[in-house]
């Protein structure tokens, strides 16, 4: 995943005349290949996040087209106000990357790790958010962003897990969602970023049709709906809280929809921050969103 | 291409004291300590064409201040780039000209609701001026006093410095006072002067209802060698120009009736 940004960033310098990409200090080694292609192309502006996303406003306001990269634990979680008057209210079409979101940081605690990002983002106008499981969802995300009018936040979570797709032509760019796999089942998961794989492990034992939700803003909703329609037990799964991400997106449409009647269960991070330090799994173990926890849950949900 | 038309500040402080009636409006003397400021401006220093107010060849004005921005809508109006009607429309249910600088209306360039925000978009902007290679406008940004208790402006002082964008200009509305209070008992700012200077701007001090000091202090700034961006300290009066408003603060919140609203526009009378 990383590569394939890594790659973009690269891409769009050479391409584009007036592009420039911000990062407050952050992203050392992701940047290598930007700064000895176009290094005039890299500014580090400091440890200066909300100031970054102002600065990422006046260039976009004249002319340029702007990256701006930083931990999601800071972008958007620490600049939230900067993003909703500089770049989303003048309509100003500006990528943000948000990196390590989730636990991914989990041995350096609670300020690096970001479960609100998506539904901090979700109340704001003019931007479209961005989740991606795998490499080739990434790369369609970030051309998406590229070509739209609108601000864009592209959340990238645990960036090392093997792809979900086989490629790029299994990615539906245009519905903002795909099926990962072809179960008929009448239980359908609905996942993003990180949690896919987990959701596909776990559709080994139990079955479920696996969607893997990347397009947050701009997803097919009547399509999800005819989806929805067909399956009694919905579980939406995400490394986030479940409070304003995707399982709330799906609570919302199911509340909302005349045909769907499914019962939904949410997993995801349940509003409490991560108690010990460790690994990234452990701390996926800690907030029971490992494999063997979530089988658990879903299967009791089933049995209710 | 310099539009010589001189915008009167008088005329500017007759009309924001009408649109703060009409639309029973606070905010007023925070606008009246930059009148002179923005009168120059828009009268010798802004090249903006009103017919294409977004021309990439345009100085900018940003009002960082948010507060003050009936000043700009009052210079604007005599600029013809707000009318009448907006003028006289204010705060009207459905109307357009909000009570805080909004990108949303005609010839405002930045969002100064929230303070400390315009300093940085402008710095981006001047950003963009530099990488381009093409600097041949201006980036005026006015900030108030108050404004920059805010961290951002200060961090966008170190950035513009160490970028050398030497077209950005930060006018400071020192009006000596902020919403509660007076700036040295809220939270001292001085020495400013030496504080730009030592985050690396050129800068002077000058007497902001001095119009003529205002624009040979701006010119001197402008016609500077230095690669550094520039800084102007403008010593104003909060309420300038009626005699129960200034210095006041209670002119920040409070609201015109009938009988002070004449008392005001008759102390504007020659």
């Amino acid at each position: 995943m990383r590569q394939v940004l890594s790659n973009f960033l690269i891409e769009q310098a050479a391409t584009i005349e007036d592009f420039v990409v911000l990062s407050g200090d952050h992203g050392y080694a992701l940047f290598d290949g930007l700064r000895s292609e176009s290094p005039s192309k890299f500014i580090n502006v400091g440890v200066c996040e909300q100031a970054m996303i102002g600065y990422a406003a006046g260039l976009s306001k004249n002319g340029f087209k702007v990256v701006v990269y930083g931990l999601s634990a800071f972008l958007p979680t620490r600049v939230f106000e900067f993003i909703k008057m500089d770049i989303c209210y003048d309509h100003l079409p500006v990528i943000m990357l948000g990196d390590g979101a989730g636990l991914v940081y989990n041995t350096l605690g609670a300020s690096h790790q970001c479960a609100e990002d998506i539904s901090m983002l979700r109340s704001l106008a003019n931007l479209d958010i961005y989740s991606p499981a795998d490499k080739f969802e990434m790369d369609l995300c970030l051309k998406a962003a590229a070509n739209s009018r609108n601000a864009s936040y592209i959340r990238i979570g645990k960036s090392d897990k093997p792809s979900i797709h086989k490629g790029p032509q299994d990615v539906d760019m245009t519905r903002g969602f795909s099926k990962v796999n072809s179960s008929k089942s009448s239980v359908c998961f609905i996942a993003t970023g990180s949690m896919v794989s987990t959701a596909l492990e776990v559709s080994k034992d139990i079955d479920a049709l696996v969607i893997s939700l990347f397009s947050l803003s701009t997803f097919d909703r009547h399509e999800l709906l005819t989806i929805l329609g067909s399956a009694k037990t919905v579980v939406t799964l995400e490394e986030h809280s479940v409070n304003g991400g995707i399982g709330s997106i799906v609570a919302e449409m199911v509340a909302e929809s005349a045909i769907v009647s499914s019962r939904l269960l949410r997993i995801g991070i349940n509003n409490r921050f991560t108690e010990s330090c460790g690994s990234y799994d452990y701390a996926i173990l800690e907030h029971k969103l490992d494999v063997g926890s979530v089988k658990t849950r879903i299967l009791s949900f089933l049995e209710s | 291409m310099k539009d010589k038309t001189r915008i009167d500040p008088i005329l500017m402080r007759k009309t924001i004291l009408k649109m703060a009636y009409s639309g029973s409006s606070v905010h007023i003397g925070c606008a009246f300590s930059l009148v002179e400021l923005v009168a120059v401006l828009y009268s010798k220093f802004i090249r903006i064409d009103k017919d294409n107010l977004k021309s990439n060849d345009r100085d900018i004005l940003a009002l960082s201040k948010g507060h003050g921005v009936m000043a700009c809508y009052a210079a604007l109006f005599q600029k013809g780039i707000v009318s009448s009607e907006e003028i006289e429309s204010y705060f009207q249910d459905g109307s357009k000209l909000k009570g805080l600088s909004s990108v949303h209306c005609p010839g405002i360039e930045v969002s100064g609701g929230s303070l400390g925000h315009g300093i940085t978009v402008a710095t981006g902007i001047a950003l963009a001026d530099k990488l381009r290679g093409s600097r041949t406008r201006n980036v005026f940004v006015i900030v108030g006093d108050g404004e920059i208790n805010e961290g951002s402006a200060w961090e966008c002082f170190l950035f513009a410095a160490h970028h050398s964008l030497r077209n950005l200009v930060v006018i400071v509305d020192a009006n000596s006072y902020q919403a509660m209070g007076r700036s040295e008992d809220v939270l001292n700012l001085e020495p400013l002067k030496a504080k730009f200077e030592a985050f690396g701007f050129e800068c002077c001090e000058v007497d902001g209802h001095s119009e003529s000091s205002i624009e040979e202090t701006l010119n001197f700034l402008l016609s500077s060698k230095l690669q550094t961006p520039k800084a102007l300290v403008a010593r104003t009066v909060k309420g300038k120009g009626i005699s129960f408003m200034e210095s006041n603060n209670v002119w920040h919140y409070s609201r015109l009736d009938k009988e002070t609203l004449e008392r005001s526009l008759s102390e504007l009378e020659p």
